[in-house]
């Protein structure tokens, strides 16, 4: 049996969260229409993703590079947020905790050493 | 070590040994190896079967190895020696011997001669397994070995299609006597529980009278084994129905016929009856079979041989009379008779082959005699070799006298004993035995006659004009065309004088052994005491009976053949009808080929067009092959190179497999 | 919580990790130049790997069981056998490896090091018993694989390999942890042991989705029909070594890993899953053999047949009894030597000019011109076509006899009367070899660590191999009773 009642503050947090997106959004843009110059080119009216346009044949070429970026970046963004939940269950786990995520660490920091002397993060 | 082994094994080990070495070494290596171990061999039976004839052997069984040992089914490789045995072990390897001898000239331009000396060995071994053997499964062996040797032999020269026809022939003909003998051996063994035949026969008078299922019918069981048995008898022993392939044979070299199809292989069905005589004794439907075929056969061949032109041929058919008469012989229970008649035939009908071989070699490879003539000046050791070989197969003798050839003992014996039976069968046997010997002069005495006396007629011979390089017009008046026949080198010869000893004398120096003394035989035979008493008295005009169809053949032969050579084609134009169905051989062959052949062939095309081809190969190999061609292709067309159709086959997949645990 | 004997248990793994680690510096910072350098050490990893998973072999019996941290991983005669069998299939490829990069010059240190890591992937997925560590160890070998296909960068085919490799790994990934997902939620355990209790408790539909899910994605695998698709295509355009890898150790791991999985977590569950595996390995004998008549590249053919042999592994693997594991181990061993073996062989087919020699045309009349090459070939391809007295034979023989011993009759007469068509294109192999006339100008020499490994093989092929009837059979049969120990 649901009760519904318990969902309560998940619906008031919903609409605030919503009315709180909305201001943010709007306001900026209320303010700047209000402020400042209005000249709208086709570059600016662009949607903006990833560095492609949007809508385009898929089998075009393009810069490897970007990607090499992309997964690094994905690698050690999800390090981080691996080491969130270590970090507040360390006085749990121990030294058991600490050592297995230094070891994690350590072989990440092989693949930052090699990827740094292979050249993966120069951009050039 | 016991001498019967080295006898026994010296010849396989020439064999093999010739055999493996074949052309790598000079062929008088393996003429030498195969022809001295036959001499050792038969060096070594005659002591033995003299200390048979002396009473001083004791019958033996040697061991050699385990075979078998299957449930009850247990047997040895184990040679027995007895009586019988030691008269099969010198007729074997006394005429094989001499063979090998006498192949050294006869066979010495053709280039394949250790082949050749291998085959008689191992021929000869396959045979002494075949006398020695203790249980019948080993018997079958040497049966199948000989068979296998004369197959070989006969197609020795397998360029010529004739050859491997007629060796083709002997194979498949021989093959129905052996299923009839294979059956037999199963039958022997389901009833009594062992292939041992010491124990067979030990055992065989007991089950005179039982009867067995055989067919839906109710029927004596010895008469079923026995008959079963004769049959691969028939089919070695070319017997009348089994008889169509010991002529063609004759494809093979002379000295092959000599050996095998007239001395021993063809003697096989003979000893077969023979050591197997208690048995047969318990069957008497078998042995009145065996009585009628022998004397049918004793007949049939001996018509047939009166038309033939072919020297060989002659003696062919001859040979299979004289089997016949072995045949009754046992027939009626006189089986000391009929291996008596086994051992002097061997010795003067491998004479009368060796001499028409010499013959032959005289006169540049003609066999036919209508070319021959006046040879008697020419080739005269020979003649005499013939001559002796003639005397003694029309049995030339007189009672009285005591005095006679080798062929003269025997076969009198058996007629004698055939009459002294007194049964219808018996009578029969007689009379028939008695016109086969008339017939046996007549022709004998035509080959003599056509070949060593008249005029020379040796141009009308194609090979003949082939040596001498002319037509018979260019030759005209001269009917030898210049062609001078030389008579055979030693190692022919001196085959021939030894065989000529025995053809006189074989028969009156063992007659009173192998007719008379029951001791000789102990247990080797069935020896009816109470018939040879008969035998000896049966009336003088039965003794001399074969001596007077002997002279009247004599006559008729020299009238014809001598005295008027009109005759002859004079008859046969007369007794057209009759004649051609003698020189058809009684149409045979032609009966064979459309009784047998032709439904066969006819059997066999339905089965390969419509069976194999139709059905099995259509629905079989090819029509898998065209499946498999079919689904490789679509195996291949699915596999797209598509990233997305490959993602999407391995959707379905598993949508296919949830589908299916679901469902 | 012991930890030295977790450490011991998974002491290869550790090991093979550690060095592959120093040897990507090593890489890094020397370069090209310690190629060779790198492969010799990394084959002696993988050797001294193998030697101390025999020496595990019968040593984590009894109370200690094999478990390490925890069950998440076990050392038994199961997985040392398999290991075994990985490590020194992969170090035999990596011997006869870079003669074949060295020739366009495009070998690289990295090479032995993917190998490295690939081995510890497979390692972990032959000894995992948690659905965690059998996805850690599974992507581990599987990323390593897709790197390894495209490794000649700048060929067009090899790329084209990689990519179609990676998109449908990743697609097969899915389908696991989908289902690993599912079997997690209907048992609310990753480990074996606590799925086959949950199981045995109770088996719903959820679950079975679950199992039908993983065993989907394994079967992509190994390549089994009908996941079989990427298998040609992989292999024809991947360079020759990393075929021959891929055919051999990887083979060995997944159908490790799927024998463990469905006789361990799924084991009572057999009724289950059995016709789905009868049917693909029926589909992939039959699919295996028709698709590889015709080919006239060999590399593909080869590829087929890998599928066609993968049918017969998975008929043990249908029985379900531990003589059907022990009888598909022993399979698995004897047809990575031919595999092996075959691809040795081909590796050391060039022209002159160095191009490699990889179609019918080339190899035609080759008996006259590489007699030894031409012999050994007939005897491996001989033996793969299961012919007596070739040890290629005994493989067949112990998965049918399994088979018939399971009472699965008629899926031995199945798999048997379609080896006959298998027969077909190997038969064709000597046929072209000894048969026809010689086209191509071959090269005539090979190097000698080349007619090593391709000596063994052809040794333990000929009938010699007979010799190991006894042994193998004692350690599949130990290998496949571990399964009935952790029951």
């Amino acid at each position: 049996m649901v009760d519904l009642e318990q969902y309560l503050p998940i619906l008031i947090f919903l609409f605030v969260a919503a009315a709180l997106s909305a201001l943010f959004v709007f306001l900026p843009m209320g303010v700047s229409r209000l402020t400042g110059a209005h000249k709208p080119d086709a570059e600016k009216l662009s949607e903006y993703e990833c560095g492609f346009p949007a809508f385009e044949d898929p089998r075009s070429q393009f810069d490897v590079k970007f990607y090499l970026v992309a997964i690094s970046f994905l690698l050690f963004d999800l390090e981080a947020s691996f080491l969130f939940p270590w970090a507040v269950s360390l006085e749990y786990t121990g030294w058991t905790g600490w050592s297995a995520m230094v070891i994690f660490l350590g072989i990440l920091a092989v693949g930052l050493a090699y990827e740094w002397k292979m050249g993966a993060l120069d951009w050039q | 070590m016991h001498p019967i082994l080295l006898i026994v094994f010296l010849p396989l080990l020439a064999a093999l040994v010739a055999g493996l070495t074949n052309k790598a070494a000079p062929s008088v290596f393996a003429k030498a190896i195969t022809t001295g171990a036959l001499f050792v061999s038969a060096a070594l039976s005659w002591p033995i079967f003299l200390g048979f004839v002396a009473g001083t052997y004791e019958p033996t069984v040697v061991p050699v190895l385990k075979w078998v040992q299957s449930g009850s089914l247990a047997f040895d490789w184990a040679l027995r020696v007895d009586t019988l045995t030691a008269i099969m072990l010198v007729v074997i390897n006394t005429v094989s011997a001499l063979v090998h001898l006498y192949s050294w000239g006869y066979m010495d331009e053709d280039p394949d001669q250790p082949r050749f000396f291998a085959y008689l060995s191992l021929f000869t071994f396959a045979m002494l397994m075949l006398v020695t053997a203790d249980n019948l499964v080993q018997m079958f062996f040497g049966w199948e070995g000989v068979g296998l040797a004369s197959y070989l032999l006969i197609g020795f020269w397998f360029r010529k299609p004739s050859a491997s026809a007629a060796a083709i022939k002997a194979f498949v003909v021989n093959r129905v006597g052996d299923l009839g003998f294979m059956l037999g051996i199963f039958g022997t063994y389901l009833v009594f529980d062992t292939v041992s035949i010491t124990e067979i026969l030990a055992a065989a008078p007991g089950m005179s009278g039982a009867t067995i299922g055989f067919l839906g019918y109710n029927v004596y069981t010895m008469d079923v084994l026995c008959v079963l048995l004769f049959i691969g008898a028939m089919g070695k022993s070319a017997q009348l129905g089994l008889h169509t392939w010991l002529p063609d044979a004759m494809e093979g070299p002379t000295p092959v016929s000599a050996l095998i199809h007239a001395a021993t292989m063809v003697t096989a069905g003979v000893f077969m009856v023979c050591r197997l005589s208690p048995m047969f004794e318990t069957a008497p439907v078998a042995l009145g079979l065996v009585t009628f075929i022998g004397a049918a056969t004793c007949i049939f061949a001996a018509t047939v041989g009166t038309t033939q032109w072919d020297i060989k041929r002659v003696i062919a058919y001859s040979t299979c009379s004289q089997l016949g008469y072995m045949f009754f012989a046992a027939g009626v229970g006189a089986y000391g008779a009929a291996m008596f008649h086994l051992f002097t035939h061997a010795f003067f009908k491998a004479l009368l082959f060796l001499g028409a071989g010499s013959v032959i070699h005289a006169m540049h490879h003609e066999q036919d005699m209508r070319y021959y003539g006046e040879l008697r000046k020419h080739i005269p050791l020979t003649f005499w070799a013939m001559m002796a070989g003639t005397l003694a197969i029309t049995g030339v003798g007189i009672y009285h006298l005591g005095a006679g050839f080798a062929g003269f003992w025997s076969k009198d014996a058996i007629l004698e004993v055939a009459y002294g039976r007194g049964t219808e069968l018996g009578n029969f046997a007689f009379w028939m035995g008695t016109f086969a010997a008339l017939l046996t002069s007549f022709y004998s005495w035509r080959l003599m006659f056509l070949t060593f006396w008249g005029k020379p007629r040796w141009i009308e011979s194609e090979h003949i004009q082939h040596s001498v390089h002319k037509t018979p017009e260019e030759a005209g008046e001269d009917t030898t065309g210049g062609y001078h026949p030389h008579e055979s080198p030693l190692t022919m010869l001196i085959p021939l004088g030894v065989l000529s000893i025995g053809a006189v004398l074989a028969g009156q120096v063992f007659a009173p052994t192998f007719l008379d003394d029951a001791a000789f035989w102990g247990s080797s035979i069935f020896y009816n005491e109470p018939l040879i008493h008969a035998m000896h008295n049966v009336p003088y005009l039965v003794k001399y009976a074969a001596l007077i169809v002997m002279v009247i053949g004599l006559v008729v032969a020299w009238y014809a053949y001598i005295k008027d050579t009109s005759i002859p084609a004079k008859t046969a134009e007369q007794l057209g009808p009759i004649y051609r169905f003698l020189y058809n051989k009684w149409y045979f062959d032609e009966l064979y080929h459309y009784l047998f052949v032709v439904p066969a062939f006819w059997l066999g095309r339905q089965f390969w067009k419509i069976g194999d081809v139709g059905t099995i190969d259509r629905f079989g190999p090819n029509g898998i092959a065209w499946v498999v061609e079919k689904g490789s292709v679509g195996a291949r067309k699915f596999q797209t190179g598509y990233l997305y159709s490959y993602a999407l086959v391995m959707l379905l997949g598993l949508v296919a497999a949830i589908t299916w645990v679901l469902f | 919580m012991d930890y030295a004997t977790s450490f011991y248990f998974t002491a290869t793994e550790i090991g093979l990790s550690l060095c592959g680690l120093a040897l990507l510096l090593v890489a890094g910072w020397q370069g090209n130049k310690s190629a060779r350098m790198v492969t010799i050490i990394s084959v002696a990893a993988l050797f001294g790997a193998a030697i101390f998973s025999i020496g595990l072999f019968d040593r984590a019996t009894g109370e200690v069981a094999g478990r390490a941290f925890g069950d998440l991983y076990r050392a038994d005669a199961f997985g040392s056998f398999a290991k075994v069998l990985i490590y020194v299939a992969a170090a035999a490829v990596l011997i006869v490896t870079p003669r074949f990069f060295e020739r366009i010059d495009a070998y690289r240190a990295e090479y032995p090091v993917l190998m490295l890591f690939n081995a510890v992937g497979m390692g972990m997925m032959v000894s995992a018993t948690d659905l965690m560590t059998l996805y850690i160890g599974l992507e581990m070998s599987s990323l390593s694989s897709y790197v390894l296909a495209s490794f000649l960068r700048n060929d067009e085919r090899s790329s084209e390999a990689g990519l179609k490799y990676f998109v449908l790994g990743a697609l097969a990934s899915g389908i696991i942890l989908y289902g690993v997902s599912l079997v997690y939620g209907f048992t609310g355990s990753t480990n074996y042991a606590g799925i086959r209790a949950a199981f045995e408790a109770s088996f719903s539909t959820g679950a079975l989705f679950g199992v039908v899910f993983v065993l989907a994605g394994l079967a992509f695998k190994i390549s089994a029909v009908p996941f079989h698709m990427w298998t040609p295509d992989v292999y024809e355009g991947a360079p020759t070594p990393v075929t021959a890898f891929f055919a051999s150790a990887p083979k060995v791991a997944a159908m490790g890993m799927l024998l463990r999985m469905a006789m361990d977590p799924f084991g009572g569950e057999a009724d289950a899953w059995r016709q789905i595996v009868i049917f693909a390995a029926l589909a992939s004998i039959v699919v295996g053999a028709l698709g590889a008549i015709g080919q006239q590249n060999l590399k593909r053919l080869l590829a087929y047949s890998s599928i066609n042999n993968v049918g017969f592994i998975m008929i043990g693997l249908a029985a379900a009894t531990p003589g059907g594991v022990a009888g598909a181990l022993t399979y698995l061993a004897i047809y990575v030597a031919m595999t092996i073996g075959s691809f040795t062989a081909l590796l050391m087919l060039r022209a002159p000019d160095g191009t490699n020699l990889e179609t019918f045309a080339d190899i035609s009349g080759l008996s006259t011109k590489r007699p030894a090459l031409a012999w050994s070939l007939l005897a491996l391809m001989f033996s793969l076509a299961g012919i007596p007295p070739l040890f290629g034979f005994w493989g067949k023989f112990v998965v049918f006899q399994a088979a018939v011993q399971a009472d699965l009759v008629a899926l031995a007469a199945i798999g048997i009367a379609a080896s006959v068509i298998g027969a077909f294109y190997y038969l064709k192999f000597i046929k072209v070899m000894f048969f026809d006339e010689p086209t191509r100008e071959v090269e005539a020499t090979s190097p000698v660590s080349h007619w090593v490994v391709l000596g063994i093989c052809v040794a333990i092929m000929s009938p010699l191999g007979y010799l190991l009837t006894v042994p193998l059979g004692e350690w599949t049969a130990q290998a496949a009773a571990s399964f009935v120990a952790a029951m």
